[in-house]
Protein backbone atom coordinates (compact mmCIF):
# COMPACT_ATOMS: atom_id res chain seq x y z
CA UNK A 1 0.00 0.00 0.00
CA UNK A 2 1.21 3.46 -0.83
CA UNK A 3 2.48 5.60 2.04
CA UNK A 4 0.04 8.40 2.69
CA UNK A 5 1.30 11.95 2.29
CA UNK A 6 1.08 14.10 5.38
CA UNK A 7 1.88 17.55 4.05
CA UNK A 8 -0.24 19.58 1.70
CA UNK A 9 1.72 21.14 -1.11
CA UNK A 10 -0.14 24.33 -1.91
CA UNK A 11 -0.34 25.75 -5.39
CA UNK A 12 0.57 29.35 -6.16
CA UNK A 13 -2.20 31.61 -4.88
CA UNK A 14 -2.69 33.33 -8.26
CA UNK A 15 -3.01 30.05 -10.10
CA UNK A 16 -5.05 27.77 -7.87
CA UNK A 17 -8.47 28.76 -9.21
CA UNK A 18 -7.18 28.60 -12.79
CA UNK A 19 -5.72 25.15 -12.12
CA UNK A 20 -9.15 23.88 -11.09
CA UNK A 21 -10.62 25.26 -14.31
CA UNK A 22 -7.68 23.85 -16.24
CA UNK A 23 -8.36 20.42 -14.83
CA UNK A 24 -11.96 20.58 -16.05
CA UNK A 25 -10.92 21.96 -19.43
CA UNK A 26 -12.61 25.29 -18.76
CA UNK A 27 -11.31 28.80 -19.15
CA UNK A 28 -10.35 30.76 -22.24
CA UNK A 29 -7.47 29.81 -24.57
CA UNK A 30 -5.42 32.65 -23.11
CA UNK A 31 -6.01 31.40 -19.56
CA UNK A 32 -5.09 27.89 -20.55
CA UNK A 33 -1.82 28.88 -22.19
CA UNK A 34 -0.95 31.05 -19.18
CA UNK A 35 -1.51 28.09 -16.85
CA UNK A 36 0.41 25.69 -19.10
CA UNK A 37 3.34 28.09 -19.24
CA UNK A 38 3.37 28.36 -15.47
CA UNK A 39 3.15 24.60 -14.97
CA UNK A 40 6.42 24.14 -16.88
CA UNK A 41 8.32 25.87 -14.13
CA UNK A 42 6.26 25.30 -10.95
CA UNK A 43 6.42 21.92 -9.27
CA UNK A 44 3.90 22.72 -6.52
CA UNK A 45 1.23 23.72 -9.06
CA UNK A 46 2.07 20.60 -11.05
CA UNK A 47 1.57 18.54 -7.91
CA UNK A 48 -1.72 20.29 -7.18
CA UNK A 49 -2.97 19.41 -10.67
CA UNK A 50 -1.77 15.81 -10.31
CA UNK A 51 -3.73 15.50 -7.05
CA UNK A 52 -6.89 16.70 -8.77
CA UNK A 53 -6.33 14.17 -11.57
CA UNK A 54 -6.03 11.38 -9.02
CA UNK A 55 -8.90 12.35 -6.76
CA UNK A 56 -11.67 13.95 -8.72
CA UNK A 57 -12.43 11.34 -11.40
CA UNK A 58 -12.89 8.68 -8.71
CA UNK A 59 -15.44 10.79 -6.94
CA UNK A 60 -17.52 11.08 -10.08
CA UNK A 61 -17.65 7.38 -10.84
CA UNK A 62 -21.33 6.50 -10.78
CA UNK A 63 -22.58 3.39 -9.06
CA UNK A 64 -23.79 0.82 -11.53
CA UNK A 65 -27.48 0.05 -11.33
CA UNK A 66 -29.06 -2.91 -13.13
CA UNK A 67 -31.12 -2.22 -16.29
CA UNK A 68 -34.17 -3.47 -14.44
CA UNK A 69 -33.84 -0.53 -12.07
CA UNK A 70 -34.15 1.91 -14.98
CA UNK A 71 -37.07 0.00 -16.49
CA UNK A 72 -38.89 0.16 -13.18
CA UNK A 73 -38.00 3.80 -12.78
CA UNK A 74 -39.38 4.65 -16.20
CA UNK A 75 -42.58 2.62 -15.76
CA UNK A 76 -43.18 4.10 -12.32
CA UNK A 77 -42.66 7.56 -13.71
CA UNK A 78 -45.07 7.00 -16.60
CA UNK A 79 -47.66 5.77 -14.10
CA UNK A 80 -47.15 8.80 -11.86
CA UNK A 81 -47.52 11.10 -14.87
CA UNK A 82 -50.77 9.38 -15.84
CA UNK A 83 -52.18 9.78 -12.31
CA UNK A 84 -51.08 13.39 -12.25
CA UNK A 85 -52.71 14.04 -15.60
CA UNK A 86 -55.93 12.33 -14.55
CA UNK A 87 -56.19 14.49 -11.44
CA UNK A 88 -55.42 17.56 -13.47
CA UNK A 89 -58.09 16.63 -16.04
CA UNK A 90 -60.69 16.23 -13.28
CA UNK A 91 -59.80 19.62 -11.86
CA UNK A 92 -59.89 21.18 -15.30
CA UNK A 93 -63.28 19.71 -16.16
CA UNK A 94 -64.69 21.20 -12.98
CA UNK A 95 -63.83 24.66 -14.22
CA UNK A 96 -64.24 23.90 -17.90
CA UNK A 97 -67.26 26.16 -18.41
CA UNK A 98 -65.34 29.04 -16.87
CA UNK A 99 -63.48 31.06 -19.49
CA UNK A 100 -60.33 32.99 -18.67
CA UNK A 101 -62.06 36.37 -18.55
CA UNK A 102 -64.66 34.99 -16.16
CA UNK A 103 -62.27 34.70 -13.22
CA UNK A 104 -61.62 38.44 -12.76
CA UNK A 105 -65.29 39.14 -13.57
CA UNK A 106 -66.42 36.85 -10.78
CA UNK A 107 -63.89 38.38 -8.42
CA UNK A 108 -65.11 41.92 -9.17
CA UNK A 109 -68.73 40.86 -8.72
CA UNK A 110 -67.95 39.25 -5.36
CA UNK A 111 -66.16 42.37 -4.09
CA UNK A 112 -69.04 44.59 -5.27
CA UNK A 113 -71.61 42.36 -3.56
CA UNK A 114 -69.64 42.50 -0.33
CA UNK A 115 -69.40 46.31 -0.48
CA UNK A 116 -73.15 46.68 -1.12
CA UNK A 117 -73.87 44.27 1.72
CA UNK A 118 -71.76 46.32 4.10
CA UNK A 119 -73.42 49.62 3.09
CA UNK A 120 -77.00 48.32 3.20
CA UNK A 121 -76.57 46.24 6.32
CA UNK A 122 -74.96 49.00 8.38
CA UNK A 123 -77.07 49.86 11.45
CA UNK A 124 -78.93 46.55 11.28
CA UNK A 125 -76.13 44.55 12.65
CA UNK A 126 -75.79 43.80 16.33
CA UNK A 127 -72.35 43.50 17.69
CA UNK A 128 -72.01 41.03 20.52
CA UNK A 129 -70.06 43.48 22.68
CA UNK A 130 -72.89 46.09 22.54
CA UNK A 131 -74.95 43.81 24.77
CA UNK A 132 -72.27 43.34 27.41
CA UNK A 133 -73.85 45.84 29.81
CA UNK A 134 -77.17 43.95 29.67
CA UNK A 135 -75.54 40.65 30.43
CA UNK A 136 -73.71 41.81 33.59
CA UNK A 137 -75.46 40.39 36.69
CA UNK A 138 -77.16 42.87 38.98
CA UNK A 139 -74.98 41.95 41.99
CA UNK A 140 -71.84 42.97 40.17
CA UNK A 141 -73.44 46.22 39.00
CA UNK A 142 -74.42 47.01 42.61
CA UNK A 143 -70.81 46.41 43.66
CA UNK A 144 -69.64 48.75 40.97
CA UNK A 145 -71.97 51.51 42.26
CA UNK A 146 -70.63 51.00 45.79
CA UNK A 147 -67.10 51.23 44.52
CA UNK A 148 -67.87 54.57 42.90
CA UNK A 149 -69.36 55.80 46.23
CA UNK A 150 -66.23 54.81 48.15
CA UNK A 151 -63.99 56.44 45.58
CA UNK A 152 -65.89 59.75 45.94
CA UNK A 153 -65.50 59.49 49.77
CA UNK A 154 -61.76 59.03 49.37
CA UNK A 155 -61.64 62.10 47.20
CA UNK A 156 -63.43 64.21 49.85
CA UNK A 157 -61.05 62.95 52.52
CA UNK A 158 -58.09 63.93 50.40
CA UNK A 159 -59.67 67.35 49.84
CA UNK A 160 -60.07 67.95 53.57
CA UNK A 161 -56.49 66.85 54.24
CA UNK A 162 -55.30 69.32 51.62
CA UNK A 163 -57.39 72.07 53.23
CA UNK A 164 -55.86 71.24 56.65
CA UNK A 165 -52.40 71.45 55.20
CA UNK A 166 -53.21 74.66 53.44
CA UNK A 167 -54.66 76.17 56.68
CA UNK A 168 -58.02 76.90 55.07
CA UNK A 169 -60.90 77.00 57.51
CA UNK A 170 -63.81 74.86 56.77
CA UNK A 171 -67.15 76.49 57.28
CA UNK A 172 -69.56 74.61 59.55
CA UNK A 173 -72.27 72.98 57.57
CA UNK A 174 -69.89 72.34 54.63
CA UNK A 175 -68.93 68.80 53.78
CA UNK A 176 -66.43 67.56 56.30
CA UNK A 177 -65.65 63.94 56.67
CA UNK A 178 -63.09 62.51 58.97
CA UNK B 1 -46.45 10.15 -33.94
CA UNK B 2 -44.56 6.86 -33.55
CA UNK B 3 -41.96 6.22 -30.88
CA UNK B 4 -38.94 6.43 -33.17
CA UNK B 5 -40.03 9.79 -34.48
CA UNK B 6 -40.57 10.99 -30.93
CA UNK B 7 -37.06 9.91 -29.93
CA UNK B 8 -35.61 12.06 -32.71
CA UNK B 9 -37.29 15.23 -31.53
CA UNK B 10 -35.24 17.98 -29.97
CA UNK B 11 -36.08 19.00 -26.40
CA UNK B 12 -37.59 22.28 -27.50
CA UNK B 13 -39.87 20.47 -29.97
CA UNK B 14 -41.01 18.06 -27.29
CA UNK B 15 -41.73 20.92 -24.93
CA UNK B 16 -43.69 22.73 -27.64
CA UNK B 17 -45.79 19.61 -28.26
CA UNK B 18 -46.46 19.24 -24.52
CA UNK B 19 -47.49 22.87 -24.34
CA UNK B 20 -49.97 22.22 -27.16
CA UNK B 21 -51.50 19.37 -25.18
CA UNK B 22 -49.61 16.32 -26.50
CA UNK B 23 -48.41 15.50 -23.02
CA UNK B 24 -47.60 11.86 -23.83
CA UNK B 25 -44.37 12.99 -25.54
CA UNK B 26 -43.08 14.12 -22.16
CA UNK B 27 -42.15 10.48 -21.60
CA UNK B 28 -39.34 10.97 -24.13
CA UNK B 29 -37.84 13.58 -21.82
CA UNK B 30 -38.20 11.18 -18.92
CA UNK B 31 -36.31 8.49 -20.83
CA UNK B 32 -33.63 10.97 -21.84
CA UNK B 33 -33.01 12.64 -18.49
CA UNK B 34 -33.99 10.05 -15.89
CA UNK B 35 -30.46 8.82 -15.31
CA UNK B 36 -28.99 12.30 -15.00
CA UNK B 37 -31.77 13.44 -12.69
CA UNK B 38 -31.35 10.35 -10.55
CA UNK B 39 -27.55 10.80 -10.39
CA UNK B 40 -27.84 14.39 -9.20
CA UNK B 41 -30.34 13.39 -6.54
CA UNK B 42 -28.13 10.49 -5.51
CA UNK B 43 -25.10 12.77 -5.18
CA UNK B 44 -27.11 14.88 -2.77
CA UNK B 45 -28.78 12.11 -0.80
CA UNK B 46 -26.55 9.01 -1.09
CA UNK B 47 -29.74 6.99 -0.93
CA UNK B 48 -31.23 5.13 -3.90
CA UNK B 49 -34.88 5.35 -2.82
CA UNK B 50 -34.67 9.01 -1.86
CA UNK B 51 -32.86 9.82 -5.07
CA UNK B 52 -35.56 8.04 -7.05
CA UNK B 53 -38.36 9.89 -5.26
CA UNK B 54 -36.71 13.28 -5.57
CA UNK B 55 -35.84 12.92 -9.24
CA UNK B 56 -39.35 11.67 -10.02
CA UNK B 57 -40.79 14.61 -8.14
CA UNK B 58 -38.67 16.88 -10.36
CA UNK B 59 -40.17 15.26 -13.47
CA UNK B 60 -43.69 15.74 -12.11
CA UNK B 61 -42.95 19.36 -11.32
CA UNK B 62 -41.52 19.92 -14.78
CA UNK B 63 -44.58 18.26 -16.31
CA UNK B 64 -47.03 20.39 -14.38
CA UNK B 65 -45.10 23.58 -15.11
CA UNK B 66 -44.27 22.87 -18.72
CA UNK B 67 -46.55 25.68 -19.90
CA UNK B 68 -44.51 28.14 -17.86
CA UNK B 69 -41.31 27.15 -19.68
CA UNK B 70 -40.59 30.16 -21.90
CA UNK B 71 -37.56 28.85 -23.78
CA UNK B 72 -35.23 31.56 -22.50
CA UNK B 73 -32.93 28.79 -21.30
CA UNK B 74 -32.57 25.28 -22.63
CA UNK B 75 -34.93 22.64 -21.28
CA UNK B 76 -32.16 20.76 -19.51
CA UNK B 77 -30.91 23.90 -17.72
CA UNK B 78 -34.46 24.60 -16.59
CA UNK B 79 -34.96 20.98 -15.55
CA UNK B 80 -31.60 20.76 -13.75
CA UNK B 81 -32.61 23.80 -11.76
CA UNK B 82 -35.78 22.02 -10.67
CA UNK B 83 -33.84 18.92 -9.67
CA UNK B 84 -31.20 20.88 -7.78
CA UNK B 85 -33.78 22.99 -5.95
CA UNK B 86 -35.74 19.92 -4.91
CA UNK B 87 -32.54 18.25 -3.70
CA UNK B 88 -31.42 21.34 -1.80
CA UNK B 89 -34.81 21.64 -0.11
CA UNK B 90 -34.56 18.01 0.81
CA UNK B 91 -31.03 18.27 2.22
CA UNK B 92 -32.00 21.37 4.19
CA UNK B 93 -34.89 19.46 5.72
CA UNK B 94 -32.90 16.30 6.28
CA UNK B 95 -29.44 17.73 6.85
CA UNK B 96 -29.10 16.29 10.27
CA UNK B 97 -30.32 12.86 9.24
CA UNK B 98 -27.73 12.60 6.47
CA UNK B 99 -24.98 13.55 8.91
CA UNK B 100 -26.13 10.94 11.37
CA UNK B 101 -26.21 8.28 8.67
CA UNK B 102 -22.67 9.16 7.60
CA UNK B 103 -21.56 9.00 11.23
CA UNK B 104 -23.09 5.53 11.56
CA UNK B 105 -21.46 4.38 8.33
CA UNK B 106 -18.10 5.57 9.61
CA UNK B 107 -18.56 3.80 12.93
CA UNK B 108 -19.65 0.55 11.30
CA UNK B 109 -17.15 0.89 8.47
CA UNK B 110 -19.94 0.26 5.97
CA UNK B 111 -18.61 -0.19 2.48
CA UNK B 112 -19.75 2.56 0.16
CA UNK B 113 -21.42 1.74 -3.13
CA UNK B 114 -18.59 2.40 -5.53
CA UNK B 115 -14.99 3.58 -6.00
CA UNK B 116 -13.14 0.29 -5.49
CA UNK B 117 -12.81 -1.65 -8.72
CA UNK B 118 -12.81 -5.43 -9.03
CA UNK B 119 -9.04 -5.66 -9.45
CA UNK B 120 -8.27 -3.81 -6.19
CA UNK B 121 -6.60 -5.58 -3.30
CA UNK B 122 -8.48 -5.69 0.04
CA UNK B 123 -6.17 -2.96 1.37
CA UNK B 124 -6.84 -0.76 -1.61
CA UNK B 125 -10.55 -1.39 -1.31
CA UNK B 126 -10.54 -0.43 2.36
CA UNK B 127 -8.55 2.68 1.54
CA UNK B 128 -10.88 3.58 -1.29
CA UNK B 129 -13.88 3.04 0.98
CA UNK B 130 -12.44 5.32 3.61
CA UNK B 131 -11.58 7.94 0.98
CA UNK B 132 -15.14 7.82 -0.32
CA UNK B 133 -16.58 8.26 3.15
CA UNK B 134 -14.24 11.15 3.83
CA UNK B 135 -15.18 12.78 0.53
CA UNK B 136 -18.89 12.36 1.32
CA UNK B 137 -18.44 13.94 4.71
CA UNK B 138 -16.49 16.84 3.27
CA UNK B 139 -19.18 17.39 0.65
CA UNK B 140 -21.90 17.27 3.28
CA UNK B 141 -20.08 19.84 5.38
CA UNK B 142 -19.72 22.25 2.48
CA UNK B 143 -22.04 25.21 1.96
CA UNK B 144 -24.85 24.17 -0.39
CA UNK B 145 -23.75 26.45 -3.20
CA UNK B 146 -20.21 25.12 -3.25
CA UNK B 147 -21.44 21.54 -3.17
CA UNK B 148 -23.97 22.17 -5.95
CA UNK B 149 -21.38 23.80 -8.19
CA UNK B 150 -18.96 20.96 -7.58
CA UNK B 151 -21.48 18.16 -8.15
CA UNK B 152 -22.79 19.73 -11.33
CA UNK B 153 -19.27 20.20 -12.73
CA UNK B 154 -17.49 17.13 -11.47
CA UNK B 155 -20.26 14.54 -11.44
CA UNK B 156 -22.63 15.86 -14.10
CA UNK B 157 -20.12 17.45 -16.44
CA UNK B 158 -22.09 20.68 -16.88
CA UNK B 159 -20.17 23.67 -18.20
CA UNK B 160 -19.49 26.64 -15.95
CA UNK B 161 -21.90 28.65 -18.10
CA UNK B 162 -24.70 26.12 -17.62
CA UNK B 163 -24.05 25.83 -13.88
CA UNK B 164 -24.34 29.61 -13.65
CA UNK B 165 -27.73 29.40 -15.37
CA UNK B 166 -28.90 26.54 -13.17
CA UNK B 167 -27.79 28.34 -10.02
CA UNK B 168 -28.91 31.74 -11.31
CA UNK B 169 -25.56 33.33 -10.62
CA UNK B 170 -22.53 34.58 -12.54
CA UNK B 171 -19.82 32.41 -14.07
CA UNK B 172 -17.26 34.13 -11.85
CA UNK B 173 -19.16 33.10 -8.75
CA UNK B 174 -19.39 29.51 -9.97
CA UNK B 175 -15.62 29.46 -10.49
CA UNK B 176 -15.11 30.63 -6.93
CA UNK B 177 -17.51 27.99 -5.56
CA UNK B 178 -15.84 25.29 -7.61
CA UNK B 179 -12.35 26.30 -6.54
CA UNK B 180 -13.30 26.36 -2.86
CA UNK B 181 -15.01 22.98 -3.08
CA UNK B 182 -12.06 21.36 -4.86
CA UNK B 183 -9.55 22.89 -2.45
CA UNK B 184 -11.55 21.62 0.54
CA UNK B 185 -11.78 18.13 -0.93
CA UNK B 186 -8.10 18.00 -1.73
CA UNK B 187 -7.26 19.08 1.79
CA UNK B 188 -9.49 16.48 3.40
CA UNK B 189 -8.30 13.68 1.10
CA UNK B 190 -4.62 14.47 1.37
CA UNK B 191 -3.70 11.18 3.01
CA UNK B 192 -5.34 9.17 0.25
CA UNK B 193 -3.43 10.79 -2.60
Amino acid sequence: MKEPRDTLQTACRDFEEDLVLHYYGDGSAAERSRVEGHLQSCSSCQEFLDDLRKLLPKMAEPSELPPMFWDNYYNEMVEKLAIHQERHAWWKSLFAPMRGWMVPAFGTAAVAALAIGLVVGRGHWHYPFSQTQERIPQEILADTNQLEFFESMDMLETLSSLEALDGTKVQPGNNHHS
Amino acid sequence: MNQTAQQDLRDEEIVALCQKGQSEVFEVLVRKYMEKAFRIAFDFTHDVEEAKDLSQEAFLRAFSRIKQFDGRSSFYTWFYRLVVNICLDHTRRKGRVIWERLERETERGTEPMEIADASSSPDQEAMAGEAKRRADRTLEAMPNKQRTAFLLRNHQGLSIQDIAKVMKTTEGTVRVYLHRAVAALRQSLLEFV
